[in-house]
């Protein structure tokens, strides 16, 4: 029999109580995604997205000043591009010298998604254009660093994370203007760039602030240790939402005369300060999981306690801790829907005043399911990132790959 | 091996005393109020090696494990290398680059390629040139008898191997002094030979090596002397031969009574 026909009797139909089941829970998955099918092609109407898309991505932000967030986006999808092949070729370089690996589903799919989708959403033709050489530009940085970096000398592949704060500031540059670049307040971002920017600004400082917590949680220090607890468990103890509001009412008096930030900035620190303490709980799970004989050893050679931390210990404690941190990163991703609560127009604010608008009135299906399947882009992403990057972390890898 | 002695001001040349290790009336409380060390004397002198044998919860791991600082103790001395082990840090730092040690669970760093254990801590602490630390390092590796293994990582090699990796890298540090607790107690048992022959070994080098272990064999060959000890104390010190054939103390005859 048919080895595929084999599998599906034994996991379907193994008994007349499985078969049942299997014919009941088939019938009601059919008919679910006729109707869901039927609905999306027929009745729904996504003129609503096709109108506004540019909203949704981003915001208010200057028509004439776009240039500079579509330079930044070939700058994101080289980067990664170039962090994608760098981590496929280690440790498996033997896939890495191919343009076109065989069974390489994820870049098949990101290809027909980045073909598809601009099409699908009805985009004018350059716009079309210029997503599919944004995905082709991605694609072949991702060979050339599969091909080419194993083979650069280490020191310089040492230096490439640097590149990730590099380019933040660079981002940040091209969005906001200065140095010649006409500024552009962070009133008028919105949509999907304002989701991206508060989450990532979050995610990337969460990160060392939430080691420090960690660290301090554990310190002898029993001030340092007190505080570091009582920090954490106030911030898990309080609803997110308490927190935002708390911070666009308070910074201003708690910072001396006009250092409180300008609002968005208020909330990407709310979401920071909050992202750090449950981050802090992460690396700290990470590092009750690295034993003893460890820092010992480490001593024992003569290592400083904080070299001993930073090559030794932290290194396998974050190898631990990853898949609960990128746990964390999702959630954070996602929480910044509350921003929409403090009147921010990230994504889903602007949805709300997209389905305000009179013109499209009743469209909120076609509006909640684009949103809802960007941020399962965005996540799907972050967690293939994170499970590339445990590949890439795990010493036991090398011995499955030969 | 020039390096340690250039890179250390507590050269031998400073301290022409032949005791490497001195150890006087230290006593320890673990912070649970256990009194592990009960006054405990010994000497260890300079290239000697010296087997601690004892029942299990004697304190043979608490003792050494005080010479490299892993352990603070309350009363006593202890001076390694002609330096007073005391709470200033940086002379717990200079002897520790000056004290070796090899643990019961081998205690590799996992995350780490076998080269990589071996030149962390010469690079980062003795500040020496990597390339020349990567050579001095697959040297080693290939003196216990492992230098095909060195891009691997420890998870990819036997008990025996790892253990040898460990004692490869406590020397890449160029130590005076090497501390075993019960380097063999966790291999399987046809692993145990591979090491003690590295172990022997290393001991007809000038090094000095302060050995916990139940290896009777080893201690009869290698030993200078026997070290007992029980209840927290040291119990007899004698030469291998007298003390496996004719200890003086009733308790260590009652101990060998036991093993043997
Ligand atoms: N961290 C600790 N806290 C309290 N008691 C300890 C600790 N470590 C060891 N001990 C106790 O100290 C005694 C000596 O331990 P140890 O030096 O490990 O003995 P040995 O190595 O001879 O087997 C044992 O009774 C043990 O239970
Ligand atoms: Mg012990």
């Amino acid at each position: 029999m048919n080895p595929l026909l084999r599998r599906l009797r034994q996991d379907l139909f193994a008994t007349p109580a499985d078969s049942l089941l299997s014919i009941a829970l088939l019938a009601i998955l059919a008919s679910g995604s006729t109707a869901f099918l039927h609905w999306a092609f027929s009745r729904a109407q996504w003129a609503v997205i096709q109108a506004n898309s540019t909203l949704f991505a981003l915001g208010r932000y200057p028509i004439e000043q776009q240039w500079r967030l579509w330079l930044l986006t070939a700058l994101l999808a080289a980067a990664a591009g170039i962090g994608w092949g760098m981590l496929r070729s280690h440790p498996r370089t033997d896939r890495s010298g191919r343009l076109w690996p065989a069974n390489d589903r994820i870049a098949a799919l990101l290809l027909l998604l980045s073909l598809a989708l601009p099409w699908a959403l009805g985009l004018a033709l350059p716009i079309q254009l210029r997503w599919w050489a944004l995905s082709g530009l991605l694609l072949l940085l991702r060979w050339l660093a599969g091909r080419f970096g194993p083979g650069l000398p280490p020191a310089l592949k040492r230096l490439l994370p640097l590149g990730l704060p590099l380019l933040y500031l660079i981002g940040m540059l091209l969005i906001g203007g200065g140095l010649g670049l006409a500024p552009v307040p962070p009133s008028e971002w919105g949509g999907l760039l304002l989701t991206l920017l508060q989450a990532s600004f979050a995610i990337l400082l969460c990160f060392p602030l939430g080691v420090l917590l960690a660290l301090g949680r554990r310190s002898d220090l029993p001030l340092l240790r007190w505080g570091s607890v009582i920090y954490i468990e106030f911030i898990r103890g309080a609803p997110l939402i308490t927190l935002l509001f708390l911070g666009q009412n308070m910074l201003g008096f708690l910072l001396p005369g006009g250092m409180a930030p300008e609002r968005v900035w208020r909330a990407a620190w709310v979401l920071t300060l909050f992202a750090a303490a449950y981050l802090a709980e992460a690396v700290r799970s990470g590092l009750a999981a690295v034993p003893r004989g460890q820092v010992e050893a480490a001593r024992s050679l003569g290592l400083s306690l904080p070299q001993a931390f930073s090559t030794v210990v932290l290194p396998q404690a974050l190898r631990v801790a990853l898949p609960s941190m990128v746990g964390q990163f999702i959630s954070l991703l996602q929480d910044t829907t509350l921003l929409s609560l403090i009147g921010l127009m990230e994504l889903l604010g602007t949805a709300r005043t997209v389905m305000a608008n009179p013109a499209f009135l009743g469209k909120n299906a076609e509006v909640y399911l684009t949103l809802a399947v960007l941020f399962w882009c965005c996540c799907a992403a972050l967690g293939l990132g994170s499970r590339a990057l445990e590949r890439r972390l795990d010493p036991a890898a090398v011995v499955r790959s030969g | 091996m020039s390096q340690s002695t250039t890179s250390s001001s507590y050269s031998s040349a400073a301290n022409p005393s032949p005791l490497m290790i001195e150890a006087r009336g230290v006593e320890k409380w673990y912070p649970n109020g256990y009194h592990a060390l009960r006054g405990v004397d010994l000497t260890v002198n300079r290239g000697e090696v010296v087997v601690i044998m004892g029942p299990s919860g004697s304190g043979k791991s608490t003792f050494i494990r005080t010479f490299n600082a892993l352990e603070d103790f309350q009363k006593g001395q202890i001076t390694v290398d002609g330096i007073p082990l005391s709470n200033d840090l940086r002379q717990i730092d200079a002897i520790r680059r000056e004290v070796g040690m090899v643990f019961q669970q081998f205690n590799l760093f996992p995350h780490l390629s076998v080269l990589d254990n071996l030149t962390l801590a010469p690079v980062l602490v003795r500040k020496r040139p990597k390339a020349e630390v990567v050579e001095q390092a697959r040297a080693l590796l290939k003196r216990v008898g492992i230098a095909e293994q060195a891009d691997k990582y420890p998870g990819q090699l036997s008990g025996g191997q790892q253990q040898r990796v460990a004692i490869a890298r406590a020397l890449c540090m160029e130590p005076r002094i090497l501390l075993f607790d019960e380097p063999t107690s966790a291999l399987d048992p046809e692993m145990v030979r591979e090491v003690l022959e590295v172990m022997q070994n290393l001991a007809a080098d000038d090094i000095t090596m302060v050995v916990v272990t139940h290896e009777v064999k080893f201690a009869r060959q290698v030993a200078d002397r026997v070290v007992l000890m029980a209840e927290g104390d040291v119990v007899e010190v004698a030469e291998p031969e007298q003390f496996f054939t004719n200890p003086r103390q009733e308790r260590s005859r009652r101990f060998l009574d036991q093993i043997l």
